[in-house]
């Protein structure tokens, strides 16, 4: 029989094979070279890197450091712990949710649940300004980001096709494609192939073979429960353990409630809370990789006398242009079972709608992604953001076995109304809770009307009745947006401030726009730049 | 309510449990019960959530809806956030209990009763206008935003509803599958312990 244990209770600091559940032996209690906000996406590539290169590197980490076996279950009730579960003001016409489509919480943030689905960005999501006359184009261009999209794949094995049929890069992935697809990719497919429209399998972030002691996908199909086995990648399981291998250290469950500044107007390092004490990290140099709410948040919270407005914020732009993806998911009924909670979420995928085609009516494009659905995300979704419930909620979910989904990443234009703000509510932490506010431009509802037609298209040819659409969001970019020009951007095409000459904002708060497709790698990509240009800045002596 | 539930008639998924990790394990028979007492609910609203979760779920099974009701009791008491709240709406503890009153005030308005004394008909249209927010003007509705306490019951119910495993031998979920992982995945293919149809099944 299962024992009772306390799966809640975890170590706070970790490093060089030690493990304390208290603060009293801090290895960098001293002070860092490096302090590195969030164990995230980005947070975890840069805490490897950065360690790797000899930095005495600290990353804090508002949640748990997780054990994958003791902490993680196949169940969506009790994994929904994996996000940032802290309430957040939402307002907007089209206010978003928030929580585990957009956020994660604890080492390895968001790629502890992400569905490891892993695109590199095309060349045009750079230059949209140019291109379409729309937002900004981003201050690097895809060429930039390349070697480090190559060097992410490679690190973490990611599994794809041999040709992948649309962008710069077409294959092959470092790693063989996954094998065999679901039922649910299979009828995607089918469908795809009568319209004359092209489909792949995934790039994935997930195992088709061992590599570095961690074995391929069992299809469990939990991904975003927490994958147990660890075949698929996240930081917690990859970057953090080797970085803590190279000497960094890991405060985990310690929230960051303030970056602190000199006379000079230097960062002079964070203020954290571990177990309703103040304490303090020291660094000569400070990272915020605590993605789209937070970083903005902590940067507005920590204005001062030298920067009242918040740091970083001489342009007003800190907390701007927040972006999400219309993430729309399209379900129809077929005669036979489909069985949408078998394997992995999302193994087949088409970018045939991708780029510009001004035939449509509207700039950008979209993803489409075959997508799995487990039922308690299902039956909330047709609740909270459908509004069917009763005996037709019931009939639905009776005959769950027997709807296929396919689910929408749509580019959303930046907007400048939509934002985070900070609240006159306070946290436990006594911050204000932030005000996050989002509504859909004109371009998006074309785009997302466009998307839905031709989902149901694909859906109708393979077999299937469109049935149902929930209109659903994935995704957080912006807030912090990377430019050349310091009075309408936060950082620069490296991510430092163009305030505050050390400190770095590096995560997907950086996007100056935020693509049709899921935005991991591309996040991972910028970071591991990031890391190359402060070891780079710092064999100059740029931050003595 | 209870006719042809399922289309999986022979199918427990808990005769499967054995497979289960222990953290799974213990998770998911917790949901069988015993509960222990409500902390946060009194009485009446306990029995104002049983009725409106029967509307919401199309359920009636005291076995089934003791799990939502402690579910809900639990998260009205957890530290944990609520993910979002729309400005101008109160936190989840006020939200449920001040929402209730005046369900039940509005149910008095209406039809002259308690809400739990009216009849089913009269209760789904309570809660269909509430859904739209479109019940019967009282002062109440400026602090209670009706379209997010209709979601916050209405979410709370189905998420906690859709985790109970006797639901999931219903719909033919083959849930939990860690160590052993699913090996037919393709159209038409499925490992020997999933669900079955009944063969006879039109």
């Amino acid at each position: 029989m299962p024992t009772n244990h306390d799966y809640v209770s975890h170590d706070c600091d970790h490093y060089d094979g030690h493990r304390y559940n208290h603060l009293n032996k801090r290895k960098n209690g001293n002070g860092a070279d490096i302090c590195i906000v969030g164990a995230g996406a980005a947070g975890g590539v840069l805490t490897y890197e950065l360690s790797k290169a000899g930095f005495k590197v600290v990353v804090i980490e508002a949640g748990p450091f997780w054990n994958p076996q003791t902490d993680f279950a196949s169940d969506e009730l009790s994994m929904q712990s994996l996000a940032w579960n802290d309430t957040r003001l939402v307002a907007g016409n089209d206010p978003l949710a928030m929580g585990h489509n957009n956020s994660g919480r604890g080492v390895g943030g968001g790629t502890v649940h992400f569905t490891g689905v892993f695109y590199r960005f095309h060349e045009s999501d750079f230059r949209v300004k140019t291109l379409d006359g729309v937002a900004d184009d981003w201050p690097i261009t895809y060429k930039d980001l390349e070697p480090y999209y190559k060097k992410i794949e490679k690190d973490i094995a990611v599994s794809g096709p041999k040709h992948f049929p649309w962008g710069p890069f077409q294959g092959p992935y470092p790693y063989p494609q996954r094998e065999p697809i679901s039922a649910n990719a299979q009828v995607f497919r089918e469908g795809c192939e009568k319209l004359g429209i092209r489909s792949s399998v995934a790039p994935l972030a997930i195992l088709s073979a061992p590599f570095d002691g961690r074995p391929p996908c069992i299809n469990r199909g939990f991904c975003n429960q927490g994958c147990k086995p660890n075949a698929k990648f996240s930081t917690l399981i990859h970057h953090i353990p080797k970085a803590i291998g190279h000497g960094a250290e890991v405060l985990s469950d310690c929230m960051v409630t303030r970056a602190d500044v000199d006379k000079t107007g230097k960062v002079t390092g964070v203020t954290f809370v571990h177990d309703g004490k103040e304490y303090f990290q020291k660094a000569k140099l400070t990272i915020i990789s605590a993605f789209c709410i937070e970083t903005p948040r902590l940067l507005l919270h920590s204005a001062c006398p030298q920067f009242p407005d918040g740091l970083a914020n001489s342009s007003g732009m800190v907390g701007k242009e927040l972006m999400t993806h219309s993430g729309h998911d399209i379900y129809a009924k077929f005669d036979d079972e489909v069985r949408i909670y078998k394997g992995t979420p999302v193994l087949a995928v088409s970018q045939e709608f991708y780029e510009t085609d001004q035939s449509r009516g509207f700039v950008r494009g979209y993803t489409f992604n075959a997508h799995g659905a487990r039922p308690l995300g299902l039956a909330k979704n047709l609740v909270s953001k459908a509004g069917i419930w009763g005996q037709k909620l019931y009939d639905i979910m009776r005959d769950y076995n027997f709807y296929a989904q396919i689910t929408l990443v749509g580019e959303v234009l930046p907007n400048i109304n939509n934002s985070v703000t900070l609240s006159d509510e306070k946290d436990e932490y006594g911050m204000p809770r932030p005000i996050v506010t989002f509504s859909y431009g004109e371009n998006d509802n074309k785009l997302i009307a466009h998307a839905v037609g031709k989902a149901n298209e694909i859906l109708k040819a393979a077999g299937g009745e469109p049935a149902f659409v929930i209109a659903d969001t994935g995704h957080l970019m912006g807030t912090c947006k990377m430019g050349n020009d310091p009075s309408n951007s936060v950082v620069n095409s490296f991510c430092r401030s163009h305030d505050i000459p050390n400190l770095y904002i590096c995560s997907a708060a950086a996007f100056v726009t935020s693509g049709g497709c899921n935005p991991t790698e591309t996040v991972m990509a910028i970071a591991a730049r990031t890391a190359d240009h402060i070891i780079e800045e710092a064999k100059k002596g740029a931050y003595n | 309510m209870q006719e042809n539930r399922t289309r999986y008639p022979g199918y427990d998924i808990l005769n499967e449990k054995e497979h289960w990790d222990e953290h799974t394990w213990e998770i998911v028979l917790k949901r069988l019960g015993p509960f222990p007492k409500y902390k946060f609910l009194n009485d009446n609203e306990a029995k104002m959530i049983f009725t409106i979760a029967q509307h919401i779920v199309y359920d009636n099974r005291n076995e089934i809806l003791d799990f939502v009701l402690y579910h809900i009791d639990s998260t009205l008491t957890s530290p944990i956030g609520e993910d979002q709240r729309k400005v101008g709406t109160p936190e989840q503890k006020v939200l449920v209990r001040e929402g209730l009153k005046a369900i039940d005030k509005l149910a008095k308005k209406q039809y002259g009763a308690r809400f739990l004394e009216t009849d089913v008909q009269q209760q789904l249209s309570i809660l269909a206008a509430v859904q739209k927010g479109k019940a019967v003007p009282m002062d109440e509705w400026q602090t209670i935003p009706q379209k997010e306490l209709f979601k916050k019951l209405a979410t709370q119910i189905t998420s906690a509803y859709y985790s109970h495993p006797t639901v999931w031998s219903e719909i033919g979920y083959g849930g939990p599958a860690y160590p052993r992982g699913y090996v037919r995945v393709e159209r038409g293919l499925t490992d020997p312990w999933e669900a079955k149809r009944d063969a006879n099944e039109s």
